[in-house]
């Protein structure tokens, strides 16, 4: 049984907005969300970037403590995002509690929050505090926190599918929903990721000589995908979910459908856990058009990962390059927001269902002077009025896993 | 501590961070105000830390027969009595 997969809600908070109006206005207008990385009183000091794509506005969660005893930050992003898709989705309760809805989400780490709290503890002299640490703090803090917080807030009673790779997250997580939902497993399923703010992360990629240093006092000149001038990645936060439903369930309840997920492809590199692997992420580009049974001319623009690493974007630019040439329109929707990491797969395709409903692509921020390894492709440089129906989301994550999802604009 | 002193931090602790409204000592936890397993093991960790020593796990399982905020109360004063004896 393969079955037609459509995009009937979505919601994302980033750094730069939270829904579709404000995002959208911030793309237009070539907002950037990197701000200056805020002291956490542990590693600040030692990391050499100070920069992170912060989400700096208040968001009015509303949640109760019943909910909110088991939430690290992460959920609140998870759970707010999921309670939209939700609501603007207009399913019933009793198909929400029906076991015909899943849950496909997750984050890279579960809460580092929480987690640092508990390490704290562990370390504190006093070892009176020991009982601090308890099943709360793992229910916070596990890999599959923000899908279980989820399904406990709305009831949900489907499937969970909580795979975390790092920056593959939730586009992991939407291709698996999708698959879910294609194959008749579940009718709908809401998919997505999220992270929140974490220090940690930033230091791990700064010791790897990844993290973007050089405009530590102009956050909002880095990222740079492309550009030549590039120094590295920026880590972000936020939390990204759309619903993924079955096509004649979503017309039968006469569903707002906003998109099509009409392909998806997941390999791994098999071998080096770290460096970009041009002969891994051209396979995966190519299983996306083959299940997606279109051709690289049929595809209007890829969103690519394209993390503004030295070498990551030289080697996303020869795979797009080997499989599609030089016709789709490319851009790099990081540079507005670094790397949301466990979020970035959702936030790149919501913002790439946005541009599509809008008829406008969002230049690559910050690309002055093209890198010239990385020439050879269509590049974004300014908003541009296009109509555009069918695009890919690239991304890419440690441990060699390469993801790529093909959506279209929904229009019959 | 008395046990008025001790009623008066055990339910200020319940409103403010368990978020119980109007709380009576006869009450229900679990029926009147939501309280679960994962809010006992938290107000165990709150009560081992007022009391200032460790609960052994043979006193924290006899809480789990504790219904009422009148049982939190009685359950204190025997930790205490035993504590001091």
């Amino acid at each position: 049984m393969e079955r037609r997969v459509v995009i009937t809600a979505c919601s994302a908070i980033t750094p730069i907005g939270y829904g579709k109006d404000s995002i959208i206005e911030s793309l237009q207008q070539g907002k950037s969300g990197v701000k200056p990385l805020r002291d956490d009183g542990l590693l600040t000091e030692r990391i050499h970037s100070k920069v992170f794509g912060t989400v700096d506005y208040p968001i009015d969660y509303g949640f109760a403590r019943k909910d909110t005893k088991t939430m690290g930050p992460v959920s609140y992003y998870a759970c707010k995002v999921a309670g939209d898709v939700l609501t603007e989705s207009g399913l019933s309760q009793d198909f929400i509690r029906s076991g015909r809805l899943g849950v496909s989400f997750s984050s890279t780490h579960g809460s580092p929050t929480v987690q640092r709290n508990i390490y704290k503890t562990f370390f504190n002299e006093d070892k009176s505090k020991f009982s601090a640490i308890g099943a709360v703090d793992y229910l916070k803090s596990m890999v599959h926190t923000t899908a279980v917080n989820i399904t406990r807030m709305f009831g949900i009673t489907g499937r969970v599918v909580a795979s975390s790779t790092a920056c593959t997250t939730s586009s992991q997580s939407m291709g698996f929903a999708y698959e879910m939902v294609k194959f008749g497993m579940q009718d709908a399923m809401i998919a997505g990721g999220a992270d929140e703010y974490d220090t940690t992360t930033v230091a791990v990629f700064d010791n790897l000589l990844a993290c973007s240093v050089d405009y530590n006092d102009t956050p909002e000149c880095t990222p740079r995908p492309f550009d030549r001038n590039r120094d590295g990645l920026v880590v972000g936060e936020g939390g990204a979910a759309v619903l993924l439903e079955e096509f004649e369930h979503a017309r039968a309840r006469g569903a707002v459908i906003l998109g099509e997920v009409i392909g998806f492809s997941c390999n791994n590199n098999g071998g080096d856990l770290i460096l970009p692997n041009l002969d891994g992420i051209t396979s995966t580009l190519k299983l996306a058009l083959a299940d997606a049974q279109i051709e690289a001319g049929d595809v209007d623009f890829i969103s690519a990962h394209a993390t503004a690493t030295k070498m990551g974007d030289v080697i996303e630019s020869q795979a797009i390059d080997a499989v599609y040439g030089g016709s789709p329109w490319v851009l790099g929707l990081k540079s507005y927001m670094g790397h949301t990491m466990g979020t970035c797969g959702a936030i790149e395709l919501i913002l790439s269902l946005y541009m599509m409903e809008q008829g406008f692509l969002a230049p690559t921020l910050n690309l002055e002077h093209v890198d010239e390894r990385c020439a050879m492709l269509r590049h974004v440089r300014e908003v541009t009025e296009t109509r555009t129906g069918t695009s890919a989301i690239q991304n890419f994550a440690f441990g060699g896993v390469n993801t790529c999802l093909i959506i279209t604009d929904g229009r019959e | 501590m008395t046990r008025d002193e001790l009623q008066k931090k055990i339910v200020t602790i319940l409103v403010d961070e368990f978020e119980f409204e109007n709380p009576g000592l006869s009450d229900n936890l679990r029926d009147d105000h939501g309280f679960d397993s994962i809010d006992a093991i938290e107000l165990l960790a709150k009560i081992e830390e007022m009391l200032g020593f460790q609960i052994s796990r043979k006193e924290k399982e006899k809480a789990m027969s504790i219904r009422t905020i009148n049982d939190i109360l009685d359950y204190i004063e025997t930790l205490q009595a035993a504590h001091t004896s």
